[in-house]
């Protein structure tokens, strides 16, 4: 495990960087999406994983981003790289509105609740609200993304901004992990009440949680809007959000399991995509046996980070 | 400021039909070991959490330093020093030990919410200052060597130390004791009689509900006893060793009991 932690991710990170040289257009495709997926998946496991929330509505923050950079593009001329500020800030905004009057709520509840949020926000992008959503069309024809002038119009390109920002999400995931705010959402998670009684305000970390994931997932949105040059309602669906609900489940909250997580569930099925809808079968099976022999995830979230000097015998065995 | 007493003035708390504290009373001062006492399902708990923020008693008032706390949240109350630990034990179970005692810092640590994101210098200041907070606590409960190990794989004494470590942490002016020696065996008790007594010695108030006759006798300066809800006597263990009212109530059921 301590091998893994130490090798595993910078070895990831050199292959994640020369990846899009060995494959074709189309498999560059899956790889970009592969990435804004991970990105996505890590921003549920805030919640999900760390904070044991039931959030099944992480599509809308994905879609909010997305469309705030495809509207802001298409309708008022704004450069991509322009929009990223605005696609974080909107989605977090709202998601730490939605998440205020429900974060009380427990598990299966909130989990109703928050399906419930995410087809609103599919019915008002295809009622077109305002006039700017483009309706169950969505919209279509954003500009490449250009930096210092330069226009990046290849997949390769888009694929390093997928990338930068996987690289971004992973650092701050890790000033999460080393931090007050971040322990107090493991805290909450194990046994709020305890939380509470130590002095941590529960219910302003879980908003927190809310804010930081919807945040990420819509930065994650702007790169999905950049690939496509084109948004549309159903990708941010609440299958969608099924979807990665379930990456985290059976990828477990850490890390690698979020993205052993995104490849079982999102690349397998692409690798098997001859098969039809039989790949569907493969897949629906791998997540009941995931469950069944790992029922914490396939790489469960693990504890223990603490200073070296506290460390005087014994180990951590989570 | 006030003196660091806890009063609590005719406090009520009904659930539906029950009163499980009647018209309760009672002063904890300054530096004093106190003690609740009473039989099974007499209400102790209750007055504890409604001292704590946990619930809300509907009458009466509680008191700290001067400052009325009924109605406060248990993150609150926290804040203003008073810390408890649970009689069924609640750790953090699937988290270190380490960790565990560090949620106790949470209050005292200087982080905002936007260190969760971007790190600064004072931060990672401030994390090493908690961690040696925390590591004192460790040497102090003897808890060094299972530093690294999740909390729910330890024996249940180990588990009370790590519980107490971590309201410890908190570096409390009240420490609130929910049946501490519960589970424990005598050697056990022996080393949380010094524990208390060394706490006390620094300064904090301690108040505790215990069930071990002996204990309570031994630790307490000052006792109440309390029946369905209701304070039967008040005293030194002394005075309360020969209170007819409380032979009958607790002391005399106690052989039927076991």
């Amino acid at each position: 495990m301590n091998n893994l932690n130490r090798f595993g991710l910078p070895v990831f990170i050199l292959v994640m960087a020369v990846l899009p040289y060995t494959l074709n257009e189309r498999w560059q495709a899956v790889a970009i999406t592969f990435l804004v997926f991970s990105v996505v998946a890590l921003s549920q496991d805030i919640v999900l994983g760390k904070s044991g929330m039931f959030n099944m509505g992480q599509a809308l923050f994905f879609g909010m981003g997305a469309y705030t950079t495809a509207i802001l593009n298409n309708h008022f001329g704004w450069p991509i790289v322009a929009t990223i500020p605005l696609a974080i800030l909107i989605p977090a905004i709202f998601g730490i509105l939605l998440a205020g009057p429900i974060v009380h709520l427990r598990g299966d509840y909130l989990l109703v609740v928050t399906i419930g949020f995410n087809i609103v926000f599919v019915q008002v992008l295809q009622n077109n609200l305002g006039g700017v959503t483009g309706g169950p069309n969505g919209i279509f024809g954003l500009d490449s993304l250009k930096i210092l002038g330069a226009n990046l119009t290849s997949q390769i390109a888009v694929y390093y901004f997928a990338f930068v920002v996987l690289l971004l999400t992973l650092w701050v995931m890790s000033n999460l992990e080393k931090s007050k705010p971040g322990r107090a959402l493991h805290y909450l998670r194990e046994d709020q009440l305890a939380a509470e009684s130590i002095g941590i305000n529960t219910r302003v970390y879980k908003i927190f949680a809310f804010g930081l994931g919807a945040g990420i997932a819509g930065l994650a949105g702007t790169v999905f809007a950049t690939q496509y040059a084109a948004v549309s309602p159903e990708a941010f669906d609440f299958i969608q959000s099924v979807l990665f609900f379930s990456i985290v489940l059976v990828g477990g909250s850490s890390i690698p399991g979020v993205m052993l997580g995104v490849f079982v569930m999102f690349v397998v099925p692409e690798i098997f995509r001859e098969f039809a809808t039989w790949r569907y079968f493969v897949f629906g099976f791998a997540m009941i046996l995931a469950m069944i022999l790992r029922p914490r995830g396939i790489v469960p979230a693990t504890f223990g980070k603490i200073p070296k000097f506290l460390i005087k015998g014994g180990s951590h065995g989570a | 400021m006030a003196h660091n007493e806890l009063i609590l003035t005719n406090v009520t708390k009904r659930f539906g039909g029950l009163t499980a504290v009647d018209d309760l009373s009672m002063k904890v001062q300054e530096g004093q070991i106190y003690g609740i006492i009473g039989p099974n399902g007499a209400g102790k708990t209750t007055v504890f959490n409604c001292i704590t923020g946990i619930y809300k008693s509907e009458e009466g008032s509680v008191n700290w330093r001067g400052e009325e706390i009924r109605g406060l949240t248990p993150y609150q109350i926290v804040d203003r020093g008073i810390v408890r630990t649970f009689q069924t034990i609640r750790l953090f179970s699937q988290m270190s030990v380490a960790e565990n005692i560090m949620s106790g810092r949470h209050i005292k640590s200087c982080q905002h919410w936007w260190h969760g994101i971007v790190p600064t210098p004072g931060k990672k200041r401030d994390e090493l200052d908690n961690w040696k907070k925390v590591e004192q606590q460790l040497n102090f409960f003897n808890l060094s060597e299972f530093a690294a190990m999740p909390a729910g794989s330890l024996p249940y004494g180990i588990q009370r130390r790590v519980e107490m470590a971590r309201a410890m942490a908190v570096d409390p002016t009240l420490l609130i004791l929910d049946e501490p020696a519960a589970g424990l065996n005598d050697k056990e008790t022996m080393e949380l009689l010094e524990t208390i007594f060394k706490i006390r010695d620094q300064g904090i108030t301690v108040l505790l509900i215990e069930h071990d006759m002996d204990m309570v006798m031994e630790v307490t300066d000052y006792l109440t006893v309390i029946n369905f809800g209701k304070q039967i006597a008040e005293g030194t263990p002394e005075e309360i060793q020969k209170n007819p009212a409380v032979i009958e109530a607790y002391l005399g059921s106690e052989d039927d009991d076991e």
